[in-house]
């Protein structure tokens, strides 16, 4: 049966497919509670399964009707968007796009690259049936770019490379070869949300939340701190409620926050797994996109020796880092070839041209265009937009976290909010977009704290320029502050 | 599409019966096994505290992966003999063979039969190993992939090149075209092909690109000869027609519930039903025999689905579609819009949904014969319950594209379908060169399609040839890119475990077909093989072909010899 958690039924913002996929994460959070108590009181009173809506008249089987149902909500949103997409030219007056988390500092370096001649090639076994993994050429040299990217102690293995068209058919393979349906992993929220859905859909995985929060307590020392005990207690709450853990899932550099993780930090976690003998999936689809030398960022395959190789399953992809989401290209690294070929047996339902696997071969061979060319260009251009739009919130003496990794700035507007609710995260959320500037709300994260968001930066300085005034003008209008704006510490504002 | 080679969910290995003979004597094997293993787990529990002890962190290491090979090891026997002596269990595994397979598997021709290997001996059983890292359902999928693929894997890893392997695999099981790889390359290294723009590398409507979905239903409109212009709207694309057709299980049905196919019928859907969406597919057995109701062989008749529908209902199963391939694949039939009109109307007097497969469309081979696609008909019976699948897989050859079309008028479904899109989704820049190759119809028209006729009847023509100097009755069909052929005769007695012998020994001569078992043909014997490659390969695979059909026939007569002379 498909049969979403309760508690995400309860807060079904994180269920929105493709809104949170392409992170317009909060599009419709309070149309679906909406339409739901409303769909509910009208057909169904007092039932609380959406699966059995208007039931007599669909062409669709029980599952058919909630995937529906979840998706019609979440598409409404991502097409009001682009009905109304900005253009310089032809829709000045149309909605800027904070909300997706989109590279688009770099196309004009990227469409050269891809237009060079090496990547024209074409060979008869290219148009033809492939390797489910993917094409042994491309696994080589993901496993040779990894070795060197990750900086790894030891040069990685093409054999335990699985290619596939993206990170939530990655996530949607793993999901459900390791676990059965209605069993869960942990993640620390906030977190990309789009992750509930890709788990979801067709792996009938469940996520169990480590809600982290913005005040440093203890021994924290930071905000949205992740530590060992807050993950004990989280299995342990998980456990005692009859949900089977079968892994955490770790994003790194992290997404929302913007933050990575110390190798001790890293270690400690793995560790925490491996006591409990839980798989860690780890993803690093941001590697590459940490723009402050000073971050010091390590990927999980650099780590002198993993506490569990078997179970610590590694993602990558082009998405972010190669600001390519359209290319549908991502990858699996692990080093447990059941798991590697579990995960090929369903790549025939997540493969990708032959003609791209071989455009991506010849990327990733390229370290010198990437190392002199895209990186620093890439960095100083995110750093540039960074600092702008960071400025522009510190002059609003509005708090944020961002340590110089991902696309995002993590936004407190917690004073905005004069009861602190999640309906006046919404309303706040509904102005910005009144106002033709969309943003992603913080419930649409899991944050268990209303009155965050996140900004995305990464964009052309003129749409910068546009949408942060049109932010200004929202918080202008609203100004009238709850009298006592909660405290925070904020090391971005240093 | 997927691979079509559709290669068979058959057990290799010892056959059933031989199991089922075996049975005691693996039940106290089993015993025997289970009882080693916990008594060398008890033995490196102990080893390991001592070593603990001792702070000889290096041994400990050692004699952990001594551990875990040992443990891994007994898993794989303990499971290979659950999995023998449940000969009847759908995902079984195969046994570690002492036939001469192995080679076959792994691709190494220079391995010794009989004298196995360590190292192939641990990865053959592979399938058979209970993994303590995957849940049950991924050994399942593991295990299904296993059977289904190894085959296929072994002729991807050792294919045959005329200079580089002429000992290689030929591939005459996987359904692909490769006579116009000419063709295509040409085309694709146009100038119009090669597009980087913003928007391809930016986040797709999950449906697929508005200009790809227009494309794709003004292609139809045109080649279905659809009697009014096709809706963009009502277009999903998504990456291969398997993922098509799995998005459409998962919406239409819930799990457990059941779609009617008539057999023989293409496995790789099979897998697919089975795979994700955990969807049964009901047999509706064909026969070749030719009676005063079967005017022609494996003929679908109504009478044939009523029958299959009502023993289903009797069974207690939900049966919400029927799935239709035409032209049919493995028999290359095609049916008469009268014969699919009045499947229609049955499906629509039970409500049932139908999912009709037209990929081969296009590979319509004789010009005297007319296709009528489903899109053409003036008025659907149910419009709603109708959705038709497509892709450029077969009739353009490129099964690498990754690219499959839902066209339904069913908005509810189009919109149920494209929540899988992002688990499905095509590389923008693949989409634009698919929209560029559709557009082209006079590229289509006046170079490709004649071209592919005319060859896929040249290489039609050669290998039915072949069959008729052998004496081998086929299904003499023209379309589609394989002959649907019979070689009961080579069988003795005529059984599955003979088929899949035999299919054995096409594989060892470097020969890859699919039998009858991998479409649930009712019938053994039968084999579906592919003729869509080019001349000098397919003169190779047909040389080959001779060859095991003639050892084979030296087997039989061998022992039928045998058999006299015993009595």
């Amino acid at each position: 049966m498909f049969t979403l958690p309760q508690k995400n039924f309860r807060a079904p913002t994180t269920c929105l497919g493709p809104t949170c996929t392409q992170d317009l994460d909060g599009s419709h959070g309070d149309d679906l509670e909406g339409e739901c108590s409303r769909k509910l009181d009208q057909k169904l009173p007092g039932v609380g399964d959406p699966a059995t809506l208007s039931s007599d008249t669909s062409y669709l089987s029980s599952r058919g009707r909630m995937i529906k149902w979840f998706w019609d909500l979440a598409e409404e949103g991502y097409r009001t968007y682009h009905m109304d997409e900005y253009d310089e030219d032809k829709n000045p007056s149309g909605i800027i796009n904070f909300g997706t988390s989109e590279n688009k500092l770099c196309f004009d370096l990227l469409s050269r690259r891809l237009s060079q001649s090496d990547m024209q090639w074409l060979e008869p076994s290219l148009l033809q049936y492939p390797d489910w993994r993917g094409h042994l050429f491309l696994r080589e040299e993901v496993a040779k770019f990894l070795t060197f990217y990750c900086k790894s102690p030891v040069p990685l293995k093409p054999e335990n490379v699985v290619v596939l068209n993206g990170g939530a058919s990655l996530f949607s393979a793993l999901a459900t070869v390791l676990c059965e349906a209605g069993e869960a992993f942990l993640i620390p929220t906030p977190y990309y949300g789009a992750i509930i859905q890709h788990v979801c859909l067709y792996g009938n995985v469940r996520l169990a939340y480590v809600y982290l929060d913005s005040e440093v307590t203890g021994l924290d020392t930071r905000p949205f701190q992740l530590t060992v005990e807050k993950l004990e207690m989280a299995l342990r709450e998980a456990y005692s409620e009859g949900v089977k853990v079968k892994g955490l899932i770790l994003i790194n550099p992290q997404n929302p926050l913007g933050d990575v993780y110390s190798p001790e930090e890293l270690q400690e976690y793995l560790v925490f797994a491996k006591r409990h003998k839980l798989h860690v999936i780890v993803d690093e689809v941001y590697m590459l996109s940490v723009f402050k030398e000073s971050v010091g960022y390590r990927s999980v395959l650099s780590l002198e020796r993993l506490p569990d190789p078997q179970r610590t399953h590694v993602m990558w992809a082009t998405s972010k880092d190669f600001g390519m989401s359209g290319l549908r290209f991502a990858t699996l690294y692990t080093e447990n070839q059941d798991v590697a070929t579990a995960v090929a047996s369903l790549c025939r339902y997540h493969g990708l041209s032959g003609l791209v696997q071989y455009q991506m071969a010849q990327l990733l061979q390229d370290h010198d265009w990437i190392n002199q060319v895209y990186l620093p260009e890439n960095h100083a251009r995110l750093k540039a937009a960074h600092t702008y739009v960071s400025e522009e919130l510190r002059a609003l003496g509005i708090p944020f976290l961002s340590r110089g990794a991902g696309f995002f700035i993590w936004v407190d507007l917690r004073k905005y909010l004069p009861k602190g609710t999640f309906e006046e995260e919404m309303q706040l959320w509904r102005r910005f977009l009144d106002n033709k500037v969309l943003l992603s709300f913080g419930k649409a994260f899991e944050c268990k704290e209303p009155g965050w968001f996140r900004f995305v930066f990464s964009d052309q300085a003129h749409r910068l320029r546009l949408g942060m005034q049109r932010v200004r003008q929202v918080l202008a209008g609203k100004s009238q502050v709850a009298e006592d704006p909660p405290s925070l510490s904020d090391p971005g504002a240093k | 599409m997927s691979h079509r080679s559709d290669a068979l969910p058959v057990p290799s290995g010892q056959t059933r019966s031989q199991v089922l003979r075996d049975q005691s004597i693996y039940t106290q094997l089993l015993e025997v096994t289970r009882h080693l293993q916990q008594t060398m787990r008890e033995h490196f529990v102990q080893l390991m505290s001592r070593q603990g002890l001792l702070q000889e962190r290096r041994h400990t290491q050692a004699i952990r992966e001594q551990e875990a090979l040992l443990s891994r090891l007994l898993c794989q026997m303990i499971n290979l003999l659950q999995s023998g002596a449940t000969g009847g269990l759908e995902l079984q595994v195969p046994l570690p063979s002492e036939d001469s397979r192995d080679d076959v598997r792994y691709g190494q021709g220079t391995q010794l039969s009989g004298q196995p290997d360590p190292v192939p001996q641990l990865s053959d059983c592979e399938a058979a190993f209970v993994s303590r890292d995957l849940s049950n359902r991924g050994i399942g999928i593991y295990a299904l992939y296993q059977l289904s693929f190894q085959d296929y894997n072994a002729y991807q890893k050792d294919k045959y090149h005329k200079d580089k392997n002429t000992l290689g695999f030929i591939n005459l099981g996987t359904s692909e075209n490769k006579l116009c790889i000419d063709l295509m390359a040409e085309r694709l290294q146009e100038s119009d092909m090669n597009c980087v723009e913003e928007a391809l590398l930016q986040y797709p409507d999950w449906r697929g690109q508005p200009f790809l979905r227009e494309e794709v239903a003004r292609f139809l409109t045109y080649y279905c000869r659809a009697p009014a212009p096709l809706d963009p709207e009502n277009v999903v694309v998504l990456n291969g027609c398997c993922s098509v057709f799995s998005a459409l299980a998962m919406v239409l049905c819930d799990p457990g519930e059941a779609f009617l196919v008539p057999t023989p019928f293409y496995g790789g859907f099979a897998f697919s039903s089975r795979l994700y969406a955990k969807v049964e597919l009901i047999p509706v057995h064909l026969e070749s025999k030719i009676t005063a109701i079967n005017t022609y062989p494996f003929q679908l008749t109504v009478d044939k689905l009523e029958e299959a529908l009502l023993e289903a209902r009797l069974e207690g199963k939900n049966v919400r579609g029927l799935v239709l391939t035409n032209p049919q694949n493995p028999l290359g039939d095609i049916y008469s819009s009268d014969s699919l009109m009045k499947y229609l109307e049955f499906a629509k007097r039970h409500d049932l949904h139908v999912i009709i497969d037209e990929i081969y469309m296009l590979s319509v081979f004789d010009e005297s014969i007319t296709f009528h696609s489903v899109l053409s008909m003036k008025s659907l019976p149910d419009r709603s319950r109708t959705h038709m699948i497509w892709g450029t897989s077969k009739d353009f050859g490129i099964s690498g594209f990754r690219f499959g079309a839902l066209y339904t008028h069913n908005k509810e479904v189009a919109s149920a379908v494209s929540a899988f899109g992002y688990l499905h989704s095509i590389s923008g820049i693949t989409q634009h060169k698919l929209c560029q190759l559709l557009q082209n119809t006079e590229w289509i028209d006046k170079v490709y399609l004649p071209t592919n006729c005319f060859r896929l009847r040249e290489a039609h023509k050669y290998v039915t040839a072949k069959l008729k100097a052998l004496e081998i009755p086929f299904h003499n069909r023209s379309s589609g890119l394989y002959v649907w052929i019979n070689l009961k005769k080579y069988l003795d007695p005529c059984t599955f475990e003979e088929e899949q012998l035999l299919y054995r020994r096409f594989l060892d001569h470097k020969l890859l077909l699919s039998c009858g078992k991998a479409y649930m043909c009712k019938e053994p014997g039968w084999f579906r093989l592919i003729f869509a490659d080019e001349l000098p390969r397919l003169k190779l695979a047909m040389r080959r072909f001779c060859d095991v059909l003639e050892e084979q026939k030296q087997d039989l007569i061998a022992k039928q010899l045998e058999d006299a002379i015993r009595e």
